[in-house]
């Protein structure tokens, strides 16, 4: 890096006036001879050289010196430290404002308008409009004086002659105009609504300084900024970033171990007799219900060191549970039986409330209205009904809106439906305006999955990829995922961890793969379960607790820790679960 | 076995024998003078719910040819196998398609095709 060495006086310096900071100090610089601020050149670069300093800095040459000591001394007096900022404005001959950008904020807050608006010419503005805009302001500003002092023809000669030529802003030249009509009738002194009172003087510096360009005056906290910037990509790149933020450092990049992700399995679930095709955490992260096609469903309550037993089997479908859906007070559960009924139980009791079924006609998904007070139906015959919680029929779209084997979800603000219509297209439908969107792919869709804030889908494909879609606005394909194996079976995937940063997915191949959802890079592979994993689901509420369902009859729970686990052998009349040691 | 995800034809449809497994459609057949080891095969333009195993190069009476056998995903029954390549000109007309061995299948009206027999059973194919 270039630049003076310690102990050299430099021949020459130029020291600015510095109108706006406090005094300089005097101790280092006894040496030299001040130059009349009137030899500022806009040219910083010949100062530079002429002290032997190189013009940039760092070791690819991209950041400019002169800039770099701009942005410190800005960053200097943001922090209060106003001795140092005027110390290193001094000590660098690199000003933070050149002399008449000084000078342009000496008027302004003395409010000498007049030769503030002249200023305006000189500090190397280029582009008219700025400086125009620029002028508007500060002569906006002698005119609202004027008024609030009550110089009325001083304030109609300031409208007239100085601010009408610069023809911007004609609406509030006619708001000014109007504002002074009324005030010479009002001899009492009402002011007129609050935008056309006068402002503090630092406020009218404020705007003036963010309409005038970065060379000219250097944005507030741009240091600040720049540096937040930098944090934030570190955190968007580490892809096992999973804890919360207060631990970043300036000190070294930010590098997140993969001892973050839950990767260890901590517990193994035996309750169900037979595979286990879906499961599901409740939204405050308490209790994780899960489907078996042993046709009941069972709850079980996540404990306060993240250990889970169990607390209810829910038994009277006829046939496979494939589906759990938690109300958004996670106080009910909705079960659904494959082309059979929905069902309805209260959490705490155990007991089903409600049977739901249409006459002859299977269901095949459910959702809960956001609301709490009716329940979302799909059908064997491609149609959607909404009944309340008394099994009447509120609603129904029929036609093809819906498919045999589909996912029906409900976005959090009760407007869209989205169902899959057709074997390679997801239906969002707007209940309000029954506006239709279409998310279409050119493969088979097998399911797909809605994030905690409605914002992105998850969808599953045929081919074995994850494609990740964004529904808000604009639907649009952000991102691909692969790696897992799927060719027979219906793999659901999980939005997770912090921030939902990350993506999951069973496997056929008995392994849960884990993605980072920014990067798309896969960030590991779980092996444990000895049968494919069919469903996973993420604790909305603890980002380091994963759970897993199988073919081999098991829920497995995902931590940070490895546990002392021997699956014991299932046991034929047993609600049999195994707790393991952490 | 997990939950099996198998997409529903409409139409005349042909199925696995062993599981009923929708296969493929009959307005998808583009020939029906194929043959294999067991009998009479139909090649078809699109076949569902089946995996594929792995490609190998193997010497058909026609030639030369890329292929992959398919097997049911409801059961895993082997059903046929599909053209990934052909190495004669006059034989590209099979790449990507696939053909069902009809022994294996069911026909659109539950018929079964037996070998051996050149004469339909009654009903069409």
């Amino acid at each position: 890096m270039g630049g003076l060495e310690d102990g050299l006086p430099p021949s020459k310096r130029l020291r600015s006036s510095s109108a706006g900071s406090s005094s300089v100090l005097s101790g280092s610089t006894a040496e030299e001879q001040p130059i009349a601020a009137a030899l500022f050149r806009d040219s910083m670069a010949q100062i530079l050289q002429c002290q032997g300093q190189e013009e940039t800095i760092g070791s690819r040459g991209l950041i400019k010196r002169i800039e770099f000591v701009r942005l410190i001394s800005d960053a200097l007096y943001a922090l209060g430290y106003k001795r140092s900022g005027a110390c290193l404005e001094e000590e660098s001959g690199i000003p933070l404002h050149s002399a008449d950008v000084s000078l342009l904020m000496q008027y302004v807050l003395e409010g000498n308008w007049d030769e503030g608006a002249s200023t305006l010419h000189k500090i190397g503005l280029e582009d008219e409009t700025i400086i125009k805009s620029a002028k508007f302001l500060i002569l906006e500003q002698k005119f609202l004086e004027f008024l609030e002092a009550g110089k009325t023809l001083d304030a109609l000669m300031t409208l007239r002659t100085e601010i009408s030529p610069l023809h911007v802003r004609t609406s509030r030249v006619h708001e000014l105009s109007s504002c002074l009509l009324s005030r010479s009738v009002n001899q009492n002194g009402l002011s007129c609504n609050g935008s056309l009172k006068a402002k503090l003087r630092s406020e009218v510096l404020d705007e003036l300084q963010k309409l005038l360009p970065p060379t000219v005056v250097v944005p507030e906290r741009r240091l600040e900024h720049l540096v937040e910037q930098a944090l934030n990509l570190q955190r968007g790149t580490c892809v096992f970033h999973n804890s919360s933020d207060w631990d970043m450092s300036l000190y070294t990049d930010h590098h997140c171990g993969r001892d973050n992700i839950p990767r260890h399995t901590s517990q193994i679930l035996e309750g169900h007799q037979d595979e286990v095709w879906n499961l599901q955490f409740s939204h405050e992260g308490k209790y994780l219900a899960s489907a078996s096609t042993d046709r009941s469903a069972i709850i079980w309550e996540v404990g306060k060191y993240g250990e889970a037993t169990l607390k209810h089997r829910l038994c009277g479908h006829q046939k496979p549970v494939s589906q759990v859906s938690w109300s958004l007070d996670d106080q009910q559960l909705l079960t659904c039986g494959a082309e059979e009924t929905v069902r309805r139980w209260d959490v705490s009791s155990g007991k089903c409330l409600q049977i739901y079924e249409k006459a002859g006609i299977p269901v095949v998904s459910c959702a809960w209205s956001p609301d709490g007070r009716s329940i979302f139906a799909g059908f064997a015959d491609k149609s959607i009904c909404v009944w309340d919680l008394n099994g009447n029929e509120l609603e129904c779209w029929k036609g093809q809106k819906t498919l045999k084997i589909s996912d029906l979800e409900i976005t959090g603000n009760g407007r869209k439906i989205i169902s899959m219509c057709r074997e390679t297209a997801i239906l969002l439908l707007d209940r309000e305006t029954n506006e239709e969107k279409l998310i279409e792919e050119d493969q088979m869709i097998t399911s797909f999955s809605l994030s905690n804030d409605s914002k992105l889908l998850l969808v599953n494909l045929l081919n074995q990829e994850i494609h990740l879609w964004t529904i808000d606005g604009d639907v649009k394909l952000l991102a691909k995922y692969k790696g897992h194996k799927r060719s027979r079976f219906l793999i659901r995937s999980c939005f997770g961890g912090l921030d939902q940063s990350f993506i999951a997915s069973g496997s056929e191949d008995s392994q849960v793969y884990i993605w980072h959802r920014g990067s798309g890079q896969l960030v590991d592979i779980l092996p444990g379960h000895s049968g494919a994993v069919n469903c996973v689901s993420w604790n909305p509420v603890d980002p380091h607790m994963l759970a897993s369902a199988s073919d081999d009859r098991t829920i497995r729970i995902w931590g940070l820790h490895e546990a002392n686990i021997k699956p014991r052998v299932l046991q034929s009349n047993g609600t049999h679960h195994c707790n393991g040691k952490i | 076995m997990g939950r099996l995800f198998a997409v529903n034809l409409e139409g005349k449809i042909y199925t696995c024998r062993h599981c009923r497994t929708h296969l493929a459609l009959s307005e998808d057949v583009i020939s029906k003078s194929f043959h294999c080891r067991h009998g009479k095969a139909y090649l078809f333009n699109k076949v569902v719910n089946v995996t594929e195993g792995e490609l190998e190069e193997r010497l058909m009476m026609t030639g030369m040819h890329v292929v992959a056998d398919i097997f049911c995903v409801g059961c895993g029954s082997i059903v046929g196998w599909k053209y990934e390549t052909a190495h004669e000109k006059n034989q590209k007309y099979k790449e990507g398609k696939s053909v069902l061995e009809r022994i294996k299948v069911l026909g659109p009206d539950g018929n079964n095709h037996w070998i051996n027999h050149e004469a339909h059973i009654g009903g069409s194919d």
